[in-house]
This record gives structure tokens, sequence and C-alpha cells, in this order.
């Protein structure tokens, strides 16, 4: 368990050596957030004051854009092919000899780095986006809570996603075409491109039945309170659960697969 | 010599294109992953109009001439000058030594590093949109609007081209958090997909007098479809766009030559 931890505080600490590419990042992610937000009042703009889209008013609307905004980082919405990379580079082969869990070992260090893009990138989007947004917030200490809760869920599930892609390495060295379908299928079941609630309606019903909701969608709705704190985190726990194993089903088929590259 | 130097240029971007179709599986792998990312927020701007009627007094195949026209203009950007991209590295590994000894242009050399074909994912795309658009639409085309949407495909190109050379420019004074650059890139270009009088007053002033992306898609859009602009500036601002943009390159310009002159190799 020690080493876990170390891998994680180890992980936690290099993401700040990076201040500059969170600054960075954080003024991207504020400036998307403004635009979408932007366009998102002007949808509304013809509707009933105080209309409600799908479950959303206006104000949850921009809420719900600046908390996507502030997840993409801890959640590592796109472009973590870490995994894969260790595949070309022979590196895999070093970290399976490793004496800890394959499995644990990439969780830990995703842990450690969620942690710190939470400080360096959740909490100050969030800031710019209270700033320059009326945005609506958790109506009591308990859902605030809740909502804090949920980030390591998200995190979780998001991660199990983001290894068994990756395993596909073991399969396939190249990675751009798996890339390019779970960009795509992460930025819409997540709920991260347009709320679930507004797509049509067996659309919507079948995005619901998939884990991806937990990443984006479910944080926001405790964040909101659009769903019971106990009913939003037992969803994401009940993922969380089916992804891990899913996820460890699937390692354990690919580590017979180890083709070693180089020498 | 300028007609020498365009023509090793194209002779060069040939030879890096042939070289990308070569590996034919990859390649077309490639172009349909772009695409479908692409799809992804082709289909949110439909999701959208599912549930509301228009965006600010557009409808939905108003927003998507905005939608297509940007992704037909990043996406030639993107696969003509990414080669910039690579500047950053080549300056930290001391491999931009290689670029200043040969008689040619620095900034031609930097963009032929590169072609990414696969940007025509994205290319096809937008001309798929912009199709729909056009064909929902009833524009009433005479050689000017033509002659406007032609303007906005090459001056945006032109920006877009302008904007990805500020990143590598800043890189040569430091490679720490030149990533923010990406919000004028990516997210002018995201920008430029909708109808700028919904945005917040901050965000116009920013990308119309700091950056002229509003100049150049949102202003001759409104005079192709022949609509007001609920901001009150007058129809010659669209004319405000080549000239911006002119101004905006020779800047980025004389900033490369500052970049060049400056850098100083790692000598390694």
């Amino acid at each position: 368990m020690r080493i876990y931890l170390e891998l994680a505080r180890l992980a936690f600490q290099q993401q700040f050596a990076y201040r500059a590419a969170a600054l960075a990042g954080l003024f991207t992610n504020s400036i998307f957030g403004a635009l979408l937000a932007s366009v998102y009042v002007g949808l509304y703009s013809s509707q009933a004051d105080g209309a409600s889209v799908g479950g959303f008013t206006v104000a949850q609307t921009v809420t719900y854009v600046w908390i996507g905004q502030s997840l993409i980082a801890p959640v590592y919405l796109w472009g973590w092919w870490e995994i894969i990379q260790s595949i070309r580079t022979g590196a895999v082969v070093t970290d399976m000899l490793r004496p800890t869990n394959y499995f644990t070992y990439w969780l830990s260090r995703d842990a450690g780095r969620a942690a710190a893009h939470t400080l360096l990138r959740l909490i100050p989007t969030l800031l710019v986006g209270a700033l320059l947004f009326d945005l609506v917030y958790p109506d009591s200490p308990a859902r605030g809570l809740g909502f804090i809760a949920s980030l390591p869920l998200a995190v979780l599930v998001s991660f199990c996603f983001r290894f068994m892609t990756n395993l596909w390495g073991f399969w396939i060295l190249d990675h751009r075409g798996i890339a390019g379908f779970s960009m795509v299928a992460i930025g819409v079941l997540s709920g991260h491109l347009l709320p679930i609630s507004w797509y049509p309606d067996p659309i919507r019903d079948a995005i619901n039945l998939l884990p991806f909701r937990a990443i984006v969608m479910t944080p926001v709705e405790i964040w909101l309170g659009q769903v019971s704190i106990a009913e939003g985190l037992a969803l994401q726990v009940f993922w969380s659960v089916v992804m891990i194993a899913a996820a460890q089903a699937l390692q354990s088929v690919a580590e017979r697969k180890v083709v070693v590259q180089g020498g | 010599m300028l007609r020498n130097e365009l023509a090793v240029t194209l002779r060069i971007m040939g030879i890096r294109w042939r070289g990308q179709m070569a590996y034919r599986a990859s390649f077309w792998m490639q172009v349909v992953s772009n695409f479908i990312i692409n799809t992804a927020e082709v289909l949110a701007l439909f999701a959208m109009f599912y549930r509301f009627d228009d965006l600010g007094g557009w409808t939905l195949a108003e927003v998507a001439f905005l939608h297509g026209i940007s992704m037909i203009t990043f996406s030639i950007a993107d696969t003509i000058v990414v080669g910039l991209n690579a500047v950053p590295n080549q300056i930290r590994m001391g491999e931009f030594d290689r670029v200043l000894i040969r008689p040619m242009s620095s900034w031609l050399q930097s963009v032929v590093s590169e072609v990414s074909l696969r940007h025509l994912g994205q290319f096809s795309q937008g001309l798929i949109v912009f199709i729909y658009a056009v064909s929902n639409l009833s524009i009433e085309w005479s050689l000017a609007k033509v002659g406007v949407v032609a303007m906005m495909v090459i001056v945006g190109f032109a920006l877009f081209s302008a904007l990805f050379t500020v990143e590598a420019i800043l890189s040569f004074w430091t490679v720490n958090g030149v990533e923010a650059v990406n919000a004028f890139t990516y997210g002018g270009s995201t920008l430029a997909r909708f109808p700028l009088h919904v945005l917040e007053r901050w965000m116009r002033f920013l990308f119309l007098w700091m950056v002229p992306v509003g100049f150049v898609s949102y202003y001759p859009t409104l005079y192709v479809l022949g609509k007001e602009d609920p901001l009150g500036n007058p129809a010659w601002f669209m004319f405000l766009g080549p000239l911006f943009v002119l101004l905006f390159c020779l800047l980025i310009a004389w900033g490369w030559g500052q970049a060049i002159r400056r850098y100083r190799s790692t000598g390694s």
C-alpha cells in the first residue's frame, strides 16, 4: 500500500513542475468556457424567462459549462496514451516486472495527477467562471461535499476507460484510430459536449444506460441538485466497480499478448 | 529569388505529401478518425437545434454556414502550416541551427517541415456542412457574394496561419505555457462557428480588435446571408477583415524576424 501512496505522491508533485502549462490550460479552458456559456445564453434568449430545457434553466446550463471545463484536466478527457507509448518504447516490460499490480500502479499515478489537477485546474477554472458568469451553487453544504466526493469516482471511471482503450495497444500499435473513436465517444457519452437530456429521447435513454455519464454528467447533477446525493454517488460507485472488473479482465487477456518492441 | 523559394516550397510539400500517401492504410485511418472527431461537434450543433429553435435569431442552417466555412478554413491552415508546431521542439533539441544555414526563408522551411493530410477529414466534413447550409438557405447568389466567400477562406487561412506562427515565435523566448495560444487558434476556430453578437462584450472585443477572427467570419457572413448586425455596425465592417489580417500578418512577420535574430543555439 505504501508504494502506491508514494507513486501517487510523486505523480502529484510532478504536475507542480509544470505550472506555466497549468496556467496555459486554465486560460484555454476559460476562453472555451466563456465562449460556450455565451452561446448557451444565446440559445435561451428566445425562450421565456426561467424556461427549463431538458431540465436545465439558463443559469444551470452556464454552471454545467463551467463544471465541464474545469473537469477536463482532472478526469483527463482526451489524449492520455501513456501506456500505449510504453508499449511502443518497450518500457511496458519493466512496468510489468515491477512488484506491483500493473493496474494499481497506473491508477495510483493517475490519482496523484488528478489530485494535482484538481488544485491547479479545476478550482481556478471554476473561480474564473464564478467571476465572469452568474453560476448556480449547491443549495446545501451536504451537496457541496457530495460534489467533492463525486470527483474521485469520476476520475476512477474515466481512468478505467482510458486504461482499457490503452490496452488495445497490445493488439494494435497505431493508436490514432482508437484515439479518434474514443475522443468522440467520451465527449458525447460523458455529457461533456451537451447535457445528455438534450439529445433526442431514444439517444438520451441509451446514453444514460452507459457508464460514461459518471465522468461528467453525474457530478454536474449532484452540484445542481438534479439527482439526490446518495443516488448520484451510488451510480458512480456501481460503474466504478463494473469498470474496474472489466479493466482487470481485459488486462489479464492483454498480458498474454505482450510483444516486446526493440531490445 | 522569391519565385525560386516558392517553387522549392511546393516541391518539398509535394514530397511530404507523397511520403504520407506511401502508407496508404495509415493515411486513410488518420483521415477517417479526423473526420469522426469532428463529427461530434457537428452532431452537437444539430442536437442543440433539436431542443432550441434559434441561436440569438440565427437558424440552424445559418449557424451551419459559419460552421462549414470555419472548418474548411481551419483545416486548410492546419494541413499546410502544421510544421510550425515542431519549432518549439527543434529549438529545444538545437536542431533549428540547420534551418538557419540553408539559403531559404526560415519560416517557409518550418512550414514545410511537415504536412498533415489527416485534416482532410475535417475539410470534407466542413464541405458537407457548408453544402447542407447553402442548400437549406435561399441565398441570392451574385458574383460579389461568391467573391466574399472565397475571401473568407483565403483571409481566414492567412489569419490562422499567422496565429499558428505566434506559438512558434513565443517558443524562442520560453517553452513554458506557449500552449495558451491554443485559446486563439482552436478557440478562434470554434468562436468563428457561432454568431459573434451572442458573445459577452469582452469576448467580442478580444476576437475583433485583438485577434480579428470576427472580421473574417461573422461580418462577411452577415453580408452573404443578407442579415442585419444586431450590434449595429455598418456593412463595410466586413472589408476590415482583409485589412486587419494583413496588418496582423505583417506584425507576425516582424515578430518572426525578431525571434530569428534572438535565436541562440542550445549548442550541443
